[in-house]
């Protein structure tokens, strides 16, 4: 899995390509625990996922409950393969995915 | 520096030393010999030297003793002289020899009775010597049975008689004798007496007296029967016969002594001197005289030019020796010294102290290549056991969190204690690797209610463990004192939420069926439809909406679903670990082919139905190992009997 990380003012989008499993996700805590100071929208661009698991969607929800203290979170370009999975475990109710 | 006999620097010291010594021994007794040699070449030069003028001086001495003696008593023998006529001619010709060879002092006449001159019976003997600065004849007699009368006698012909001290001169003397012939009447030759030349041989001590010897050497003359007759030292001379006086000398060198100066006209013997000192000897036969003349260097003396190069040989060999022990030692334990910390630090590593020095060794030689090696060994041991350890710990995880999945979980109704006859079901539970959240339950609320459920706690480990076993026993608390599967669900997100910062959310499906009548109440905490089997083989999902998972959303609000079963049909409950499988192409299982296998199963128990969709993944996933839980939960529900 590969992250890619740009930042505007208090806007950081965070690309994911690849897989988002029990075995990548920790890395994606790595990125976002302790590393969100001054961040007021964070926009998950996952248009290359290729794959997410519980442990995956977990590592999501995390960053949604950061986020609600301190601004908004988004996902963005979420393929349609996935979209259901989202949907069955509740998460588009308490995500904003466009 | 302590030194370790049984080290490998001491044992490699010891065998270049022994290379050494042998080395150093062997240049050693060569240079020794060769100096032997050398000295032995250089001694026989210079006696040669020494005596060849001496002997030369002897050598002519003599002859013309010999010459004149024969020539006297070729005279005597021929011309018949009267007694008178004798006496004259003694005189006259001992004068005249001494004006050329003045060592001759004395000459005698003695004649075999009849044959002295006329007038003259029985023995006769007249002796002209020179005395003073005089020449004297006088008469002598009993001389027949005298050696040097009889001798020449019994050999007739011309002989040296041993030396000794004269009776009218009080010298050393020594004798020629030789025969005289007379012609008798018949012309032939008879013996007619012999004639004696006395030469004195005071000179020669003299002559070996002052005669340049380097090295304390000095000349001595030995007779034919090896007497000493001429010595520096004045008291052996006619006294000693030099084999007697060789105390110390063995015989058998003795005898090798005679049989070298007899045997050889000149040479160098290894003997003892008359003092019974070791000495180098040089010795040469005199042509004129069976006599030997000997040139003797004392053995101290001689052997101290030798023992002097020797000894700077042995200092050389004794300096080499040192310096190439102490090289030896100072390279062996360089290079042992670093071989010493090494097997220090190895000691230390094998007790697992990675802390341990290793010698910092900058060269290129084999020790400096074994410490690069041995730090390079420790790095990767250490990080070796590093990641050991962390595996370690996730293996002791997975193994906890697999004991709890497999061991908290009943695995049949008879443990449950829920059985009847009513339904049947079966679970099944499969552990990833990473994963440890996944679980099922069953249970009876009272007589007529059975509980099941299937639940995927998201996450991993230890923590997903814990949580599985607390939203376990949340639900079935709960579940006790509620009969509505939604207000379970409800409590037990409110309840779980408060205390999970993990978001270690959980999907459950949970439904209540009343064994009655086949009627089940359930929910969906964002959890996969479960599928439904009918007794007329015809497979589908149940239709059931699913609400947010467990402890995402604080005051969630779940909805009560419901579903009918009719005798004889299964409801298939699973875990995403099912359906997401994936196979080395990285499909995933999924949906269809889920439901093409239950409708595969026709009419097998819910056990069977269990494996036989294991058969399928496994087929589908083939080696790749899978990253997800996977549970199952076949429940049949065969209908309430009968009343009689």
């Amino acid at each position: 899995m590969e992250i890619v990380k740009t930042r505007k003012d208090v806007t950081m989008t965070l690309a994911i390509e690849g897989r988002l499993d029990s075995l990548t996700s920790p890395q994606l805590e790595a990125e976002i625990v302790g590393k969100l100071d001054g961040v007021a929208h964070l926009i998950f661009d996952l248009s290359k996922l290729e794959f997410i698991s519980s442990s995956g969607l977990r590592a999501l929800l995390l960053t949604q409950k950061i986020m609600d203290k301190q601004g908004s979170m988004t996902i963005r370009n979420l393929p349609q393969e996935f979209r259901e999975y989202f949907d069955e475990v509740g998460f588009s109710r308490v995500m904003r995915i466009e | 520096m302590k030194i370790n006999v049984h080290g490998l620097a001491f044992k490699q010291s010891m065998a270049v030393f022994a290379g050494i010594s042998i080395v150093f021994a062997a240049l050693f007794l060569f240079s020794n010999s060769q100096i032997q040699g050398k000295l032995s070449q250089m001694l026989l030069q210079k006696g040669e030297e020494v005596s060849r003028a001496n002997v030369a001086l002897i050598n002519k001495l003599f002859s013309s003793g010999r010459t004149f003696g024969e020539d006297v008593a070729y005279n005597i023998g021929n011309k018949k002289m009267s007694a008178a006529e004798l006496d004259d001619y003694l005189l006259r010709t001992l004068s005249g020899v001494r004006a050329t060879v003045p060592q001759v002092v004395a000459m005698v006449a003695a004649f075999e009775p009849g044959m002295a001159p006329k007038g003259i019976d029985g023995e006769y003997m007249r002796l002209a010597y020179f005395s003073g600065d005089s020449t004297t004849v006088i008469n002598g007699g009993n001389y027949h049975e005298k050696i040097w009368y009889k001798s020449t006698k019994d050999s007739l012909k011309g002989l040296w008689q041993e030396p000794f001290i004269g009776d009218f001169i009080k010298e050393p003397i020594v004798i020629f004798t030789t025969p005289i012939f007379r012609e008798d009447y018949n012309g032939e030759k008879k013996f007619a007496g012999v004639l004696c030349v006395d030469i004195s041989i005071a000179f020669l001590k003299d002559m070996i007296a002052n005669m340049p010897v380097s090295n304390d050497g000095y000349a001595v003359v030995l007779s034919a029967s090896n007497m000493i007759i001429a010595h520096p030292k004045n008291e052996l001379t006619f006294k000693a016969n030099f084999a007697s006086l060789s105390r110390n000398a063995s015989h058998k060198r003795l005898v090798e002594f005679e049989n070298a100066v007899h045997s050889m006209k000149n040479g160098l013997f290894l003997g003892s001197s008359v003092d019974g000192e070791d000495a180098a000897i040089y010795f040469t036969a005199m042509e004129s005289i069976d006599w030997t003349f000997l040139i003797v260097w004392p053995a101290h003396k001689f052997m101290e030019e030798q023992r002097s190069v020797s000894h700077m040989y042995a200092w050389i060999t004794f300096g080499g020796y040192a310096i190439v022990f102490v090289l030896i030692l100072v390279i062996t334990f360089r290079a042992s010294r670093p071989l010493k910390s090494l097997a220090v630090a190895a000691d230390k590593l094998g007790e697992g102290d990675f802390s341990a020095t290793i010698p910092d060794l900058t060269g290129r030689d084999e020790v400096s290549q074994l410490a690069g090696a041995f730090k390079k060994m420790r790095t990767s041991l250490q990080t070796f056991i590093e990641t050991q350890k962390d595996m370690d710990r996730s293996k002791r995880d997975l193994e906890f969190s697999r004991g709890i999945q497999l061991g908290i979980l009943s695995k049949n109704e008879m443990e449950e204690g829920c059985g009847d006859n009513r339904h049947a079901l079966a679970p099944f539970l499969l552990p990833a690797q990473n994963a440890g959240g996944d679980y099922y339950d069953f249970f009876k609320l009272d007589d007529d209610h059975l509980v099941v459920l299937v639940a995927d706690v998201a996450g991993k480990g230890i923590p997903a463990t814990l949580v599985m076993l607390v939203s376990r026993v949340v639900i079935r608390t709960l579940a006790l004192h509620h009969t509505s599967v939604a207000e379970i669900f409800n409590e037990t997100n409110d309840g779980l939420m408060s205390h999970n910062r993990d978001q270690l959310f959980v999907t459950a499906w949970m439904g209540i069926l009343d064994l009655r009548n086949g009627h089940m109440e359930f929910a969906s905490a964002g959890h996969k439809a479960p599928a439904i089997h009918r007794k007329d083989g015809s497979v589908s999902f149940v239709n059931s909406v699913p609400d947010i998972a467990l402890v995402v959303k604080e005051d969630c609000t779940y909805n009560a679903q419901t579903l009918d079963l009719n005798p004889g049909d299964t409801l298939f409950m699973y875990t995403d670990g099912v359906t997401g499988a994936r196979n080395a192409d990285g499909e995933t299982f999924g949906k269809d082919n889920l439901l093409r296998a239950l409708a595969d199963c026709g009419d097998r128990a819910p056990a069977e139905i269990n494996s036989f969709v294991k058969e399928r993944l496994d087929h589908f996933t083939g080696d790749v190992q899978q990253l997800d839980d996977m549970a199952m939960l076949s429940v049949r529900y065969d209908g309430a009997p009968e009343k009689a």
